[in-house]
């Protein structure tokens, strides 16, 4: 699976939600869940066993939240749809690298900027937590207590929102002058080094897969009501 | 766009999925997922506002896909923020906490529709817990669905304009200055 191309993945994660609000429930909500949940268990998806137990922990909540507000039948109806949603999900996470999608994505001829704004912020997360966690230690040290009432709560939370916003701003010069130093210009397009290799076969599963969710969804308005 | 705000973006949009470190810390109800949103509309306008809130739903949504059908609730943000940021609503708390307010209003009657549709309004435990609440207090079930939206969205939003307004202030002016709006959003030209 790992070898498919990104739009290949993206595409099947898209259409297998999409078919699960499409088709009647519950039987095709269950159908598109097992399908889901055997992608999580496919060689791509590596290592197996975590992604099926990620997708069925992410899940869990969802079905408990919906017992509490509705009855069986909806529960089932929207759990299923819901759960085929986080498995393909998490199993697209497993089975694709941000940075093949970003080549993918600049070989199919979006703009560099584009590319840029998803593998930036993707790298940018991980960055800033781990900052917001240091800030938040460091806080502790000098005795800010983030307990008490609201108000004190709410004058913690913002002596250790501040700092770190601040400090992300502040590394906007820092990084815009490294884009124009790498000559990355808003509308310019850049080749790839190494472009995810395609094949007729997988664009012809990519339209096909868009071709029966329109289907679906035309047969449902029509015919099925 | 210019690459100084080209490079703003992915910084705002990680701001917004980094706080909820800050939050676990002080163990407040809050999300502060729209704080970049509204962050980078006040500093650069209405288009990278937009732009950052798209990145972050997308983003955001490859640890949890249920936040993705919610994008349209983080352009509605970024339009309503360009529109206070015009007004100078954040000159001040006594501006920007009911402007706020009012945003947490506009979100959860964006937010409820998908909500309620999507998910049967089952997107967080505080959300369904609030939803349930409604639900014993007797309203419709679309009714109980706006309540639990509006419990989770009102508080949280105020916060948020009151947190960017705290962070327009706290910058220092020749760093405002270099982005569009920011001047203009604090009342200060």
């Amino acid at each position: 699976m790992r070898r498919l191309h990104p739009f290949t993945l993206l595409a099947i994660a898209g259409a297998l939600p999409a078919l699960a609000w499409t088709l009647p429930a519950p039987w095709g909500g269950l159908a598109t869940a097992v399908l889901a949940f055997a992608l999580t268990l496919t060689p791509g998806a590596s290592p197996r066993l975590p992604v099926f137990r990620t997708a069925l922990v992410t899940a869990a909540p969802f079905w408990v939240f919906l017992l509490l507000l509705h009855d069986v039948a909806s529960t089932v109806a929207i759990g299923l749809r819901i759960t085929t949603m986080v498995a393909s999900f998490v199993w697209l996470m497993a089975a694709l690298a941000p940075s093949r999608l970003v080549e993918a994505m600049v070989a199919a001829g979006w703009g560099a900027s584009v590319a840029y704004l998803f593998a930036a912020t993707l790298s940018a997360v991980p960055l800033l937590r781990a900052r917001a966690r240091r800030i938040v230690d460091a806080q502790r040290c000098r005795g800010l207590s983030p307990r008490g009432g609201v108000a004190s709560r709410l004058r913690a939370l913002r002596a250790l929102a501040l700092p770190l916003v601040l400090s992300a701003l502040h590394e906007v010069d820092e990084r815009a002058l490294a884009l124009e130093t790498r000559g990355l210009v808003p509308g310019v397009r850049r080749t790839p080094l190494a472009p995810p290799p395609d094949s007729a076969l997988q664009r012809i599963g990519r339209w096909g897969l868009v071709t029966v969710c329109a289907a679906a969804l035309v047969w449902r308005v029509t015919w099925s009501g | 766009m210019s690459i100084r705000l080209l490079a703003l973006i992915p910084v705002a949009a990680a701001i917004s999925l980094a706080l909820s470190a800050a939050v676990e810390a002080v163990a407040l109800p809050l999300f502060l997922d729209t704080t970049g949103t509204i962050l980078a509309t006040a500093l650069a306008g209405p288009g990278v506002g937009i732009a950052t809130g798209v990145v972050t739903s997308a983003v955001n949504s490859l640890r949890n896909p249920t936040f993705w059908p919610f994008v349209v609730v983080q352009i509605i943000v970024a339009l309503y923020a360009w529109i206070a940021a015009r007004a100078g609503l954040f000159r001040g708390l006594r501006t920007a906490v009911p402007a706020g307010l009012g945003l947490g209003v506009i979100a959860s009657i964006t937010s409820t529709p998908i909500s309620y549709v999507v998910f049967g309004c089952s997107t967080t435990s505080g959300i369904a817990l609030a939803t349930a609440v409604g639900k014993a207090l007797g309203l419709s079930p679309l009714g109980a669905c706006f309540f639990g939206s509006f419990v989770s969205d009102f508080g949280d939003k105020a916060v948020t304009f009151a947190l960017v307004t705290s962070v327009l202030h706290a910058l220092p002016r020749r760093t405002a200055a270099r982005f569009p709006w920011a001047l203009r959003a604090i009342g200060a030209s």
